[in-house]
């Protein structure tokens, strides 16, 4: 028989030398599925709208591969308009898209108002009076019987108002007042008057009304309405972004196309806030059609749909002197609806003269709910009384605009990411000197302290900036007059958000809104993950997206600046270049180089990808005292520099990791298959040494059966080097073979020959005496030491590896579901991944079959003798378990301690599972090898 | 074929019939009762199962009344059926058909449970070779069958006095692999005495030992005898055979 006969014959070389080739395969396997597949779909992904975003130097700048707030509209400014016109006139420039922070539009919402219908059947034609002699009067006994909830004679009311801001994690109430008063049915009165009678509407005898306190309005009764003001709503904040907007355009595509009544707009010259007003007061004069109301009078080509407000805000502030010859008239697209929900309710009790509730009328509510839009009231409501029917529509379409509205928008210049200060305090957000002072505006200032892997967060990345304020004049420092509001069109997020297909290809801020995760609470703890609304109350985030979109004019006027100030905050830039991101790097980076020769920073986006961070956010709502509390920690999708090569990074630690601990596996499992094949061939050797074989003779036939299975391994290790053609695969095949020959060489040793000398008494009296199946059980495992830290050490593989395959089933879906690059990267490695876990669970079964044969026939005669002996079954039954729980006891500390490195290296957060996933898994295999050894 | 010849007990040297005589009876208790051992109508079977192998009939009807103080050798060829035989009185396996009686009891109406007691206190069962534990010293292999019972304290003084008798006293701390094939034997028998047995069931106690350590072991079986312990012996040693009191040569 010669050698490869014998190596066919042998089993175990050939089981040995089959499973480190599969190790190999899984190294190329996993090297060119996983980190390949990964660059290649990053690459052709990760090529946004723009390559380059552009912001002003910075002392916080940081180097490639940071994570970069997505809320780049920030105020700060910083890059001029030469500036923004030099970064155009670039040869490898295609697009040059400026983006900033207009300000903060701080607004009222409307004034709600209590309706009690007194009449049904409202006809215009009654609306005024009846005069006696007039033959078209209507005779008051002729008029509709009335129909109204109060009761003829007043009785006393109190109500009470509550209003309620929600973003769908805390509410808070904004405000809540009550007020008393009589309210009765009005009536009908006929006057006599010189001339004739006249009619009027008035309340009951002894109806005192119900008013508010200041600056809410009292009760009146209004043609056939009895109203009741209520307190006026909040001021409620919108942030405005200006944009170029056909540089937006170019840069979104079709996705921009709500940007193009923007482009109709007036240039700066003919925005003059009160030659804009006079006009549309003048096309009012001429009394409109019901057509020219409902689609909006036409201004310069476009529909202005939102005149009302236009209108209301003109008549206002020229009325309070607001508006004056310098004031300009700011074009705004907003966007549609919010999420936010702001709910009113009064509560209406009837009250004896004592104030004790007689009657609990009920509790009208109202909320914006989907349908508000900022800046422009739609549909202002009105509240009604319980029961009664809404016969607003009876008012006509006027209504739709009679009811309040709201003043004129107040420009604020507190910007999200710029706290105020006190000079010298102590800062709580890392700012040296100063403390953020809780205002309007919550600014999220901190990050994780630690990041996954334990390094330390870079805090200095949100590190706000200084505040500085640009309702004053950059120049001059005086303040300039009121602008006006005008509505040109709306924009809704999600729209843009599909048009512009991927998360990563939005631009940076902008109308982008970043949604947040809540994942734990002010205390720490965890918390089911729930999403937040981006807020526009008082209780706003950080990260709001835009609610208006004006143009370079518009943050001119509301900013007041005249000459080249630095007011542009980020310049968004598509290179020229053609392809995808690895195609037109040269060229991007040859452009972010010439912009950082103007002196600006720029960072290259393309290749960039989304990450999730985990923030902080401490001071988030105020309770009625005025008295902050945390929200907890949100999650918000950031912006990961360089994300292929992140992740190809952190990926080639993993893999190699994984290779490593698959070597690991091999070298046990060719250790123990060679343990195996000796104790096989000792009697062989035994037999050929007595029929004269040599001892060099017997060492070259184990060498020769091995020198078959190296072959094969290094055939199949340069063929899988030659074809991968990666460092990694060549290094594991040569390792493989090493181990390989290691095994080899240790096998020719162990196969000498050597004299066995009859030692005198060795044993040891150290020993537990044997008395009961456990100090047995315990005395064979020592006796049989190799065996039983052989099989301890297999069953320790197995349970390590059920736990990495158990931490990586729970990280893939998590990790799939994380972000867009983590989704990116678990799909890529998710299968590679398994099949290297189920791999390492098999090696682990395959180790404790070939280990836990070693002695098991040996283990059998045994307990065939202890049987004979007069050993009960159940002693023998305790003997095989005591036997296996020992080992399952030092195995138990290596799975776990295994289980446990492989989940923290795979999935820190799922350690714990995989740790408990290797303690089961030993403990099954306790009763499993019971009855297998029976 | 039954012959009664007196032992050739020339080549022992470390005990003398007196000796044994003397200190056996201090420690192994006489039997109680003349039957100790009985076999009827046994048959036992090999084969027949599911990879089609044809049933093999190794013994049929056959029959053993073994009395207390007698030693009974069952000879033969190899392959003949001796150790299936020793096993089935040792109640280590079932007869295919035929009733195992232990001083009277019929075994088939024992459970494991009553079967494994019984054993313990009536056979001691000599594997061929002695199947000792490795690991364990002769004294600690000795006294493995008083584990059950929790007797290993009180029983170390005798383990150690049969193991004396045995002519092992000098090594008794010695492991299985560090004595020869004569003395594990001989360890073995000394195992087999520890509880009192009754009915010794040895299978080939000389089937590898050179003549001496052989006839050493024939003279240990014989002097158990003496006491009234009952030998089952399954050999085809010559010097066996001729100096049990029965013989069952099977064909």
């Amino acid at each position: 028989m010669n050698a490869v006969q014998r190596f066919i014959r042998s089993r175990v070389l050939l089981l040995t030398a089959a499973i480190l080739i599969v190790a190999m395969c899984l190294s190329v396997f996993i090297q060119s599925q996983s980190q390949a597949a990964l660059n290649r779909t990053v690459d052709q992904n990760s090529r946004g709208l723009y390559d380059i975003l552009v912001q002003a130097k910075s002392a916080n700048t940081k180097d490639g591969g940071a994570l970069l707030q997505p809320d780049i509209a920030n105020g700060q400014g910083g890059i001029s308009f030469p500036q923004l016109e030099k970064i155009r006139g670039l040869s490898g420039t295609s697009v040059a898209a400026p983006i900033s922070l207009v300000s903060r539009v701080t607004q009222n919402l409307e004034t709600p108002r209590l309706d009690a219908m007194d009449y049904l059947g409202y006809n215009a034609g009654l609306a005024g009076g009846a005069t006696a002699g007039d033959p078209t009067g209507t005779d008051s006994k002729n008029w509709p019987a009335p129909e109204s909830v109060l009761p003829a004679q007043p009785k006393k009311y109190r109500l009470t108002a509550t209003a309620v801001s929600s973003d769908g994690v805390s509410q808070q109430t904004l405000f809540q007042t009550s007020a008393e008063g009589t309210l009765g049915k009005g009536q009908v009165i006929e006057q006599q008057t010189a001339g004739g009678k006249s009619i009027r509407i008035a309340g009951p005898a002894g109806e005192t009304g119900i008013k508010f306190p200041a600056p809410a309005g009292g009760s009146e009764h209004n043609l056939f309405n009895l109203s009741v003001a209520l307190p006026m709503a909040p001021p409620v904040t919108e942030s405005v972004v200006a944009v170029d907007p056909t540089a937006e355009r170019a840069l979104l595509g079709s996705a921009g196309d709500f940007l193009a009544p923007l482009e109709k707009a007036p240039p700066a010259d003919a925005r003059n806030a009160g030659v804009i007003g006079r006009y549309f007061e003048q096309l009012f004069a001429k009394s409109p059609t019901q057509q020219e109301l409902e689609q909006g009078p036409d201004f310069l080509g476009v529909k202005l749909k939102y005149w009302a407000p236009l209108m209301t805000q003109y008549q206002q502030a020229k009325l309070s002197g607001q508006i004056t010859d310098a004031s300009q008239a700011i074009p705004l697209i907003v966007r549609q609806g919010t999420s936010l929900d702001l709910k009113y309710s009064v509560k209406i009790q009837e009250i004896d003269d004592s104030g004790k509730v007689v009657n609990d009328v009920g509790t009208v509510s109202r909320s914006l709910d989907k349908d508000y839009l900022p800046f422009v009231s739609k549909s202002p409501f009105a509240l009604e009384w319980p029961g009664s029917t809404d016969h607003s529509q009876l008012l006509g379409n006027m209504g739709n605009f009679s009811q309040g509205l709201y003043q004129p928008a107040q420009w604020s210049t507190d910007f999200a990411a710029a706290p105020k200060y006190t000079d010298g305090a102590t800062s709580a957000n890392g700012a040296v000197g100063k403390s953020a002072t809780p205002g309007d505006w919550v600014t999220v200032n901190k990050l994780p302290e630690k990041s996954a892997f334990g390094a330390i967060v870079d805090q200095s990345q949100r590190k706000p900036v200084d505040e500085r304020s640009y309702r004053d004049n950059l120049s001059t420092g005086s303040k300039p007059a009121t602008p006006l509001p005008m509505v040109y069109g709306t924009f809704d997020p999600a729209q843009i958000q599909k048009a512009a297909g991927d998360v990563n290809k939005l631009p940076l801020g902008g109308y982008d809104p970043a949604p947040m995760t809540l994942q734990k609470d002010a205390s720490g703890n965890d918390t089911a993950a729930k999403g937040l609304k981006p807020s526009l109350s008082a209780t706003g985030l950080v990260s709001q997206s835009a609610g208006a979109i004006t143009d370079y004019y518009g943050l001119a006027a509301a900013r007041g600046y005249d000459s080249n100030a630095n007011v542009i905050d980020a310049v968004r830039v598509r290179a020229s270049a053609p392809g995808n991101w690895k195609q037109a790097q040269p060229e991007v980076d040859k452009l972010a180089a010439q912009i950082r020769g103007m002196g600006l920073e720029a960072t290259v986006v393309a290749g960039s990808a989304r990450e999730d961070a985990n923030i902080f956010v401490p001071g988030y709502s105020k309770d009625d005292a005025g008295k902050e509390s945390a929200l907890g920690t949100v999650q918000q999708s950031w912006v990961r520099q360089d994300a292929a090569d992140a992740v190809s990074g952190s990926l080639t630690g993993t893999n190699i990791t994984l290779l490593f601990l698959t070597l690991c596996g091999a070298t046990l499992l060719t250790g123990a298959s060679t343990v195996s094949y000796i104790r096989q061939r000792r009697s062989e050797a035994g037999i050929l040494r007595a029929m004269g074989w040599t001892q060099r003779k017997i060492r070259s036939w184990v060498l020769e059966e091995f020198g078959i299975g190296a072959a094969i391994v290094a055939v199949a290790g340069i063929a899988l080097s030659l074809l991968s053609w990666n460092l990694a695969t060549v290094i594991v095949s040569a390792s493989v073979l090493l181990i390989y020959c290691g095994a080899a060489y240790i096998a020719a040793q162990q196969l000498r020959h050597r004299d066995v000398v009859d030692q005198e008494p060795q044993h040891d009296e150290r020993l537990i005496a044997v008395d009961s199946p456990l100090t047995f059980a315990y005395r064979q495992l020592v006796t049989h030491r190799f065996s039983s830290v052989a099989l301890a050490v297999a069953v320790g593989v197995f349970g390590a590896a059920v736990g990495a395959l158990i931490a990586l089933l729970i990280d893939i879906p998590r990790a799939a579901g994380a972000s867009a690059l983590s989704g990116l990267a678990s799909a890529t490695i998710a299968l590679p991944s398994v099949i290297l876990a189920v791999s390492g669970v098999l090696v682990g079964l395959v180790l404790t079959l070939v280990t836990g044969r070693f002695e098991l026939q040996a283990r059998r005669e045994q307990l065939g003798t202890l049987r004979a002996m007069g050993w009960n079954p159940d002693m023998l039954g305790q003997v095989r378990f005591f036997e296996n729980a020992l080992v399952g006891a030092v195995a138990l500390i290596l799975g776990v301690l295994g289980a446990l490195g492989l989940g923290l290296l795979l999935a820190p957060y799922a350690a714990l599972w995989a740790a408990l996933a290797g303690v089961l898994a030993v403990i099954c295999w306790i009763p499993i090898a019971t009855k297998v050894v029976k | 074929m039954t012959d009664n010849l007196q032992p050739d007990l020339t080549a022992t040297t470390e005990s003398t019939d007196e000796s044994f005589q003397t200190r056996a009876n201090t420690i192994v208790r006489a039997a109680d009762h003349a039957t100790p051992l009985k076999l009827s109508n046994i048959t036992i079977r090999y084969g027949g199962d599911k990879g089609g192998a044809e049933p093999v009939t190794v013994v049929e009807d056959f029959n053993l009344t073994l009395h207390a103080g007698e030693m009974h050798c069952v000879a033969g060829r190899s392959g003949s059926g001796k150790t299936s035989i020793l096993t089935v009185g040792a109640g280590l396996t079932l007869p295919t058909s035929g009733r195992v009686l232990w001083e009277g009891d019929s075994l088939e109406k024992m459970g494991d449970d009553e079967i494994a007691d019984r054993r313990r206190a009536l056979i001691g069962y000599v594997d061929q070779g002695g199947a000792l534990i490795d690991g364990m010293s002769a004294l600690e292999n000795v006294l493995l069958p008083a584990v059950p019972d929790g007797e290993v304290e009180q029983r170390t003084e005798m383990a150690k006095d049969l193991l004396d008798l045995v002519g092992l006293g000098r090594r008794m701390r010695h492991r299985p692999a560090q004595l020869s094939g004569g003395e594990r034997q001989r360890v073995a028998i000394a195992r087999a005495l520890i509880l009192g047995t009754r009915v010794l069931v040895v299978d080939e106690p000389t089937a590898s030992l050179d003549r001496t350590s052989a006839n050493r072991i024939i003279s240990i079986l014989k002097d158990t005898t003496n006491d009234g312990i009952a030998v089952l012996v399954a050999s085809h040693d010559h010097e066996l055979v001729r100096l049990s009191d029965t013989l069952t040569e099977l064909n």
